[in-house]
């Protein structure tokens, strides 16, 4: 661990930490566009000088080409390396517009705070700006070019990190230029990191442009509920109004990025038609009237049926804290059933795979990166869980071979077909991960990892699809289509729950809680209208079996551009803006038990679940395998 | 005086590959081949102190002990044929009127580095060199001197011309590895250095057409006899100069190394123009710090012109006479160096159009009083650019700075250009 003195602060790092890393990790920021810790070092842009004093290295140094080394003297603040910076940043002004006020990255723009921290404030050129012309790049990414300082980390990205070749760069000298051959939308599923790694406002993101400024957002660490896997992102929120999503950083997890599917769609967030308010028999009523019309007919459906013939539905979907509640309710009423999960080929696959993983031989995609042989087994990794396709590039990136039992489609990675599993030179490898689609789980896999001591990561269905497998098994669930095969079920409530079965037109939908409009909502005699995940804390257990918390990023209620205009200025005044009735569906579940004469429940993660009460949303997650 | 790259009796012409062999062509080849190992070539090329043709003047042996003999996989010679600075033109001259010695050049240094397959990197517009290069691969490769088993000696060379898709950068010799893989033509982080990861990631050795020619007569006729062509003790071998400007004879003349710049102007460049008195010359090529009269003594070899606060580099002198601006000549100069930029870093992709707006304006008489300090803030700041091409491009703007920044406050103070339009 080499050793070295920056500013006059001794400071330690791990080898292989370059200088202006190790800067870094005594808070000591030097303005650096081209570095990237996810892209590594390029030495393009020349903006972190910095002075070496002493040892193996002297004088004005790039620090992030320089690898920390024993007995180094730097100094961030020495007047030549400050000149050197200057210099710099008066460069990448020279060309780059005074258009902060009408663009979208202003207030959160890299080249704005290097701009300051660089020292350069007056432009002593003074001739004709290089001007570009624009690019469509489809319906999801702004294109700016005047804008860019050419620090080359979108190509950089797309091509080498993610694998894209339809964006790169072209021209030379003051006229390079990042686009495409010709107009069109990116190709990749990962374009929108674009606009993250942008150092300033070339990408923005089209979906949110113009809509606010970065102290007007309303955001909170958060968790992707788009697949299986858990990404942490920032979900951004005004007015209401889910905006844009942006990755967050979880080195175990996602690294830097986001897929483009866990980072665009915001309708179901943001839909005006989406269930805002209690419904009994599809008309509009209070919380008050739906509850205690709940527990009317709830009596007498029991009264009727007896407690057998009710199930009650959990959904992969839904977060830890509707689901343990859904299964409190199920052992308050002593339901005949509770299901997580529709399918029971589906159902025994996935409990199959949770049970399967330990936590020495879970694999998160911070093992996949790192892993030295990957095997694909029955999984189109960029249809199902495009991330962990992202992680098995990196894999391949580093050398390491990619095997592939049945179809995979993705271009990310070069790989050898093979028939069976018994095919793949797993023993040869080192830190192996074998990676299974939920729908090839069997022994046959879980035997042989276990043999090579491969590590295990199932792609499942459902951002919390592992922590309903744990509570399937905690409270003998029945997959949904094995209660109904059954006869005996007639009456169900609903929580989330997107059912892939056809109900048989006999079982009443007696209440349904719900974001969405649903099929299975417009059936329900009582329909709850819950808050969809950024309008509230929760928690996910993500594929490999890791908690991880979610905040409340936004308080629900209609998006402005829903309200009637006709009903401006308001004359009703409320506590609660327009729409935002809605509540957690652990909160409805509470709710319930409470009319049904329990205590009220404060806390829905109880028992063994209560360790997760403590969790960080900004951590790296608890593993609950 | 001893000539060895362009013969005496040369004719404008190029040499037929049976003319070159008449004149001894080849047999260092069959020496070398015939009792020298290859590590006995390489310590020749060592002992004879032959330095880098291309610019930078790197001892050629040192170059080639760097490459790690022990690595599996294959390695490379690139000949660097790439000749883009302005006003050098040397490796035009050779290869049009003697391709040949280059072949025996890189066959011997193939021998002495082990490497199975070579590339000539040409310039986009060396066509005529292109072509006789093909020619003489093809008659050597008929005489036995290239392909498998090489006289019997068990050693193969392959050699392949790639003809540039033709920028400046190309001549720097990562960006020429990267152009040659077929890949955007930025220059590379070094360390690692090509001499141990080139190119496709093997080592690679790239030295420049006129360095390989050497090769020949060094093996031919021993270090020691090739050392001695040199004008002064300390330097080593001949050197092709090849003059442009004011002088009577543009041409390029193959002289002895550590000729002095005056001797070379009044003797072979028969003096200057008719009209002309010398004022300042470019002593190595566009890149290089001027010269003025008082460094008409100055021996042209690679540590004395350096001292003299200049530069060989490749020996392209470009003479100016007394109604020469030097503002202009190093607006041109540095214009062709902002147009060449690849773009990769910020210094040399934005420093350098910063400085043609500053020299235009200058030469346009609109120049301020701060305007010079712009000029020597650039001239540092340069330094830290990612490559060797914007230093380069510094040597001009911080010789106008240090020998005529009289006549450049004089464009600032009279609003004018001083030798008119």
């Amino acid at each position: 661990m080499p050793k070295l003195i920056i500013d006059n602060i001794p400071v330690e790092v791990p080898e292989g930490t370059n200088v202006l890393e190790a800067a870094r990790s005594i808070g000591i920021v030097i303005p650096h566009f081209c570095w990237h810790p996810a892209l590594g070092r390029a030495g393009a842009c020349r903006a972190c000088a910095v002075k070496m004093l002493d040892g193996p290295v002297k004088g004005l140094q790039m620090s992030c080409m320089l690898p920390a080394q024993d007995g180094m003297v730097v100094s961030t603040t020495d007047a030549e390396a400050m000149a050197m910076r200057r210099s710099v940043i008066e460069w990448l002004m020279i060309n780059h517009p005074h258009d902060c006020p009408v663009c979208d990255e202003g207030g959160e723009c890299q080249l704005q705070d290097f701009t300051i921290a660089g020292g350069h404030g007056i432009r002593r050129y003074d001739g004709r700006k290089r001007t570009y012309n624009n690019q469509y790049l489809g319906e999801f990414i702004a294109h700016e070019m005047n804008r860019c300082i050419q620090c080359y980390r979108c190509v950089r990205f797309y091509q080498e990190y993610a694998g894209g070749t339809d964006f790169g760069v072209m021209g030379r000298a003051a006229m390079v230029y990042f686009g495409r051959q010709s107009d069109g939308p990116l190709e990749s599923p990962f374009s929108g990191n674009l606009v993250d790694i942008c150092p300033t406002g070339v990408f923005t993101d089209k979906t949110a442009r113009f809509r606010a400024r970065y102290w007007d957002y309303d955001m909170a660490p958060s968790i992707c509920p788009h697949c299986s896997l858990g990404c942490n992102i920032t979900p951004v929120a005004r007015y209401r109004e889910l905006l844009k999503v942006v990755a967050r950083r979880n080195d175990r997890v996602n690294g830097w990025f986001i897929c483009d599917r866990g980072r665009f769609p915001k309708a179901n967030v943001n839909a005006l038609d989406r269930p805002r308010q209690p419904l009994v028999d599809g008309k509009a009523t209070s919380w008050d009237e739906a509850l205690d019309a709940l527990r009317e007919r709830l009596n007498g459906f029991l009264e009727l049926n007896g407690t057998q013939s009710l199930a009650i539905i959990g959904s992969p979907r839904m977060s830890m804290e509707g689901n343990t509640m859904a299964a409190r309710l199920h052992k308050l009423l002593d339901t005949g059933k509770i299901c997580y999960f529709s399918d029971s080929v589906h159902a025994g696959q996935t409990l199959e795979a949770v049970a399967s993983l330990t936590p020495d031989n879970a694999a998160s995609q911070e093992d996949v990166r790192q892993a030295d042989l990957v095997a694909i087994v029955g999984s189109d990794l960029l249809a199902e869980a495009p991330m962990m396709a992202l992680a098995v590039r990196q894999a391949w990136r580093n050398g390491a071979p990619v095997y592939v039992v049945g179809e995979e489609t993705s271009t990310l990675f070069e790989y050898v077909a093979v028939a069976s599993l018994s095919d793949i030179p797993l023993a040869e490898a080192k830190h192996p991960v074998l990676i299974c689609g939920t729908n090839h789980v069997g022994s046959d896999i879980i035997d042989t990892a276990a043999r090579n001591k491969a590590k295990l990561s199932f792609i499942l269905d459902g951002p919390n699809a592992f922590g309903c497998a744990l509570l399937s098994q905690e409270y003998g669930a029945t997959p949904l289509s094995e209660a109904v095969a059954s006869g005996k079920i007639k009456g169900l409530i609903s929580f989330e729950s997107d059912l892939t079965l056809e109900l048989p037109a006999g079982i009443r939908v007696l209440a349904a809680a719900d974001c969405r409009k649903t099929p299975l909502l417009s059936r329900a005699e009582i329909v709850l209208p819950s808050s969809a995940w950024v309008e509230m804390d929760g928690t996910f257990i993500n594929n490999e079996g890791r908690a991880q918390r979610f905040k409340q990023v936004m308080e629900p209620g209609l998006p402005i551009k829903g309200l009637d205009p006709a009903g401006h200025p308001p004359r009703l005044h409320r506590n609660t803006p327009p729409g935002g009735e809605v509540l957690p569906t652990w909160r409805i579940i509470a709710k319930i038990t409470e009319r049904l004469g329990s205590e009220w429940i404060e806390d829905p993660l109880s028992d063994q679940w209560e360790r997760l009460r403590e969790l960080d949303a900004e951590g790296e997650g608890i593993s609950v395998v | 005086m001893t000539q060895i790259l362009l013969r005496q009796d040369h004719t404008g012409q190029c040499l037929s590959f049976g003319q070159y062999c008449d004149a001894g062509g080849f047999e260092a080849l069959r020496t070398a081949l015939g009792g020298m190992s290859p590590n006995d070539v390489q310590q020749a090329v060592i002992d004879s102190g032959l330095r880098g043709r291309g610019g930078a003047g790197f001892p050629t042996g040192k170059k080639w002990s760097f490459v790690p003999r022990n690595l599996p996989g294959p390695r490379y010679l690139i000949c660097n044929c790439d000749e883009m600075e302005p006003g050098t033109y040397k490796d035009r001259v050779l290869l049009e009127q003697n391709p040949h010695i280059l072949i025996e050049g890189m066959a011997l240094t193939c021998y002495a580095l082990g490497v199975e397959h070579a590339f000539i990197f040409v310039r986009r517009g060396y066509e005529q060199a292109a072509a006789n290069l093909r020619t003489a691969i093809g008659a050597a490769k008929q005489a036995g001197f290239l392909g498998s088993d090489i006289l019997g000696s068990g050693f193969s060379l392959q050699l392949d011309i790639h003809q540039s898709a033709g920028r400046y950068i190309c001549g720097e010799e990562t960006a020429l590895i990267n152009a040659l893989e077929g890949i955007r033509a930025n220059p590379r982080v070094k360390p690692p250095f090509p001499a141990v990861k080139g190119l496709w990631g093997q080592p690679t050795v790239v030295n420049n057409v006129e360095t390989l020619a050497n090769i020949p007569a060094i093996i031919a006729h021993g270090p020691t006899w090739w050392k001695g062509l040199a004008a002064t003790p300390e330097a080593a071998g001949t050197k092709l100069f090849c003059i442009s400007g004011h002088v009577r004879n543009t041409e390029c003349f193959e002289l002895p190394l550590g000729t002095p710049l005056g001797k070379i102007i009044d003797g072979p460049c028969g003096g200057m123009r008719p009209g002309s008195t010398f004022k300042a010359c470019i002593p190595g090529g566009a890149s290089t710090p001027y010269f003025t009269r008082e460094h008409w003594g100055v021996a042209m070899d690679f540590d004395p012109v350096a001292k003299a606060g200049s530069r060989l580099g490749t020996g392209g002198i470009i003479v100016f006479d007394q109604n020469t601006c030097m503002v202009a000549a190093t607006l041109n100069l540095t214009r062709f160096y902002a147009r060449e930029s690849c773009g990769w870093c910020t210094p040399c992709r934005e420093g350098l159009p910063f400085l043609v707006h500053t020299l235009e304006k200058i030469e346009q008489g609109l120049g301020t009083e701060s305007d010079p300090d712009i000029l020597r803030e650039h001239v540092h700041a340069l330094n830290y650019a990612f490559c060797a091409l914007a230093p380069g491009a510094m040597g001009p703007v911080e010789g106008l700075l240090r020998l005529f920044e009289d006549e450049l406050r004089e464009h600032i103070t009279k609003g004018r250009c001083p030798f008119g339009d």
